[in-house]
């Protein structure tokens, strides 16, 4: 091979372009450093510095939204700097801080090494932000793998009866919706490449050139087959009906700020998929996409909120009130193709799920003893008398998730309504609006839990685990979490016009 | 030579790829479910091959490489976890691991 080829292809990888990412990789090998160095100490300084680290980096990311790699794809076309991107990048760095905030809470009520925690949480954020920029799916399914290899190994990690039991189910599942992605994948990539079918091309792989090539051909029986199987993949990922069936134990037995990263990150990665493939790539099967969308869109709604209204221990039921939202963020994305709106009300919602699912997560963290599996909705009674600041975050951040009208999640509700009534799926639109009414039930019977039941009870005889007391950088955190759950509800403002903005 | 068509290699792959997931869906055991899931995996990369042969693109074959280091970190993973549950329940039925319950 001519040297000059290599050259060339050479030129094309920017590293610049993913400065984030590579920081976060080295931030992770810095803290297995510390661990070495500060034998005694590192229990107390890596925390810090992995919070530190992250804040930096999204300072940095932050300062540098605009990029000048904005609409220019580098590494041979296996990564597309976008917009969107941009928006994903900061969404999950925003969530590996709060993931890492809940973590100090929670990894100490338990004697367990600490190191390894960050330091998957910020191998996978880091996956999670490649992700979100690939345009290869080579570079999609690896990254990909590498997010739920590291979760495998994070809801196990308290190494519990339980937890253990939730790994191995996670794994199961997530093994079999990763072969089922890939077979597709492989399907597509076999179709496309076909030299006996028109425009057919090289880079099968490559989502521009695949989707040319799926726009040639619209209703070529392997592509179908293929396309049906990475949805299915995708769908597992975000827990729509009906791949679901792993949430409910998965969210109970993983710790609880593990539970937070796959209710938020997890679904969010699956989303940013969903959006970068069934919006663009797969645009031209919509005859095979809108179907499957809508039908997924229509029963996660309905089996999220009725399955939850049952539910007494509240990790499950804040995992299956997570699949009703993913059945929200659904009906966007259904939307998408008609209504082009619907791409900044996605990820409206998606922040303004952020902001609410991280409070009540801040909240569970504080209240769970040391058996983290076992929280249940008695163990909040009296709270509002004992931690008023707790009960007070918690009423905040559920009547956002149930989408009472003056916080942020009855914006993103709205927002994902009007780019519904847009694109014209009144259908959707009813169950939609029957979801939130049966929602209201089980999020209100939460906060009566913590507000209105403490009398009828002995007091000397407490039966909920004791309560962690609030620290100064929890605090804080979740001040601002529930400070912006009230403040973007009034006024989106130029957050909004961000996020929307093309 | 004689060359098998691809049609026989695609079909092979699925057949392998269906035994994989009714192996997971329907055997009880969990070692019995971990190989199938290694199965279906090894059932993607016969098709990528195959594929890649007859398109004339290299892609398919380095692909297999990504797949093949994906799925030695997986069962890694999962062998830690199956062991460690095993010292803890010493069992690997999945009928029994059914603790987590509403």
């Amino acid at each position: 091979m001519d040297i000059s080829v290599l050259q060339t292809l050479a030129s094309r990888n920017l590293w610049g372009a993913i400065t984030p990412e590579i920081l976060l990789g080295g931030l992770a090998l810095v803290l297995l450093v510390i661990e070495l160095l500060f034998p005694k100490e590192h229990g107390r300084i890596v925390p810090v510095a992995t919070l530190v680290g992250l804040v930096t980096i999204l300072g940095g990311v932050l300062f540098n939204a605009p990029s000048a790699y904005l609409n220019q794809e580098t590494f041979n076309g296996l990564l597309l700097h976008t917009h969107g991107g941009q928006i994903m990048r900061i969404f999950f760095l925003l969530a590996a801080i709060m993931v890492c905030v809940i973590a100090r809470v929670s990894l100490a009520k338990q004697s367990l090494p600490r190191v390894e925690f960050y330091h998957i949480v910020l191998v996978v954020t880091a996956a999670m932000m490649l992700l979100a920029q690939s345009n290869h799916l080579v570079l999609f399914f690896v990254a990909l793998e590498t997010v739920t290899i590291g979760l495998y190994i994070l809801v196990s990690y308290y190494r519990t009866s339980l937890t253990l039991e939730a790994g191995l189910k996670y794994l199961v599942m997530g093994a079999l919706s990763s072969s089922l992605m890939l077979f597709g994948i492989v399907l597509l990539y076999g179709v496309a490449g076909n030299p006996a079918l028109p425009a057919h091309t090289a880079q099968s792989m490559h989502y521009g050139q695949l989707a040319a090539f799926l726009a040639a051909n619209p209703h070529n029986f392997l592509a179908s087959i293929g396309i049906v199987l990475v949805l299915a993949g995708v769908a597992f990922k975000i827990g729509a009906f009906p791949f679901q069936i792993w949430v409910p134990d998965v969210y109970q037995g993983a710790p609880t700020p593990v539970t937070a990263f796959l209710a938020v990150s997890s679904k969010a990665v699956g989303f940013t998929a969903l959006l970068a493939l069934a919006g663009t790539v797969f645009a031209s099967y919509a005859w095979l996409v809108a179907p499957v969308l809508t039908f997924f869109a229509a029963t996660t709604l309905l089996f999220g909120n009725f399955a939850a209204l049952t539910q007494h221990n509240v990790k499950r039921l804040i995992g299956l009130s997570g699949v009703s939202h993913a059945g929200f963020l659904l009906l966007g994305v259904a939307a998408v193709s008609r209504a082009p709106m619907a791409v900044g009300a996605i990820y409206f919602y998606l922040f303004a799920y952020l902001l609410a699912s991280f409070a009540v997560f801040g909240v569970m963290a504080h209240v769970a003893g040391a058996n983290d599996a076992d929280q249940e909705l008695d163990h909040y009674a009296g709270l509002a008398k004992d931690r008023p600041f707790l009960a007070l975050v918690l009423a905040l951040g559920l009547g956002s998730l149930a989408g009472i009208p003056p916080l942020v999640g009855f914006m993103g509700k709205l927002f994902i309504f009007i780019a519904a009534f847009q694109a014209g799926l009144y259908g959707l639109l009813a169950i939609a609006v029957i979801g939130v009414v049966v929602s209201i039930y089980y999020y209100f019977g939460w906060i009566k839990a913590a507000f209105f039941e403490t009398w009828g009870k002995s007091v000397d005889a407490p039966t909920h685990p004791e309560r962690t007391p609030v620290d100064f950088v929890t605090g804080f955190a979740l001040s601002a979490l529930a400070l912006a759950v009230v403040v973007l509800g009034f006024y989106q403002g130029p957050l909004g016009a961000w996020l929307s903005a093309r | 030579m004689m060359t098998a068509s691809l049609n026989a290699y695609v079909i092979v792959s699925a057949v392998l790829f269906a035994i994989g997931f009714f192996g997971v869906l329907i055997r009880r055991n969990t070692l019995i479910v971990f190989m199938s899931l290694e199965l279906m995996l090894i059932a993607s990369t016969l098709a990528l091959v195959a594929f890649s042969r007859v398109n004339g693109t290299m892609d398919g074959n380095v692909f297999v490489f990504f797949i093949l280091t994906v799925a030695a970190a997986e069962v890694a993973v999962g062998l830690a976890i199956i062991v460690a549950l095993f010292r803890r329940r010493h069992t690997v039925q999945i009928d029994q691991l059914d603790t987590l319950k509403n």
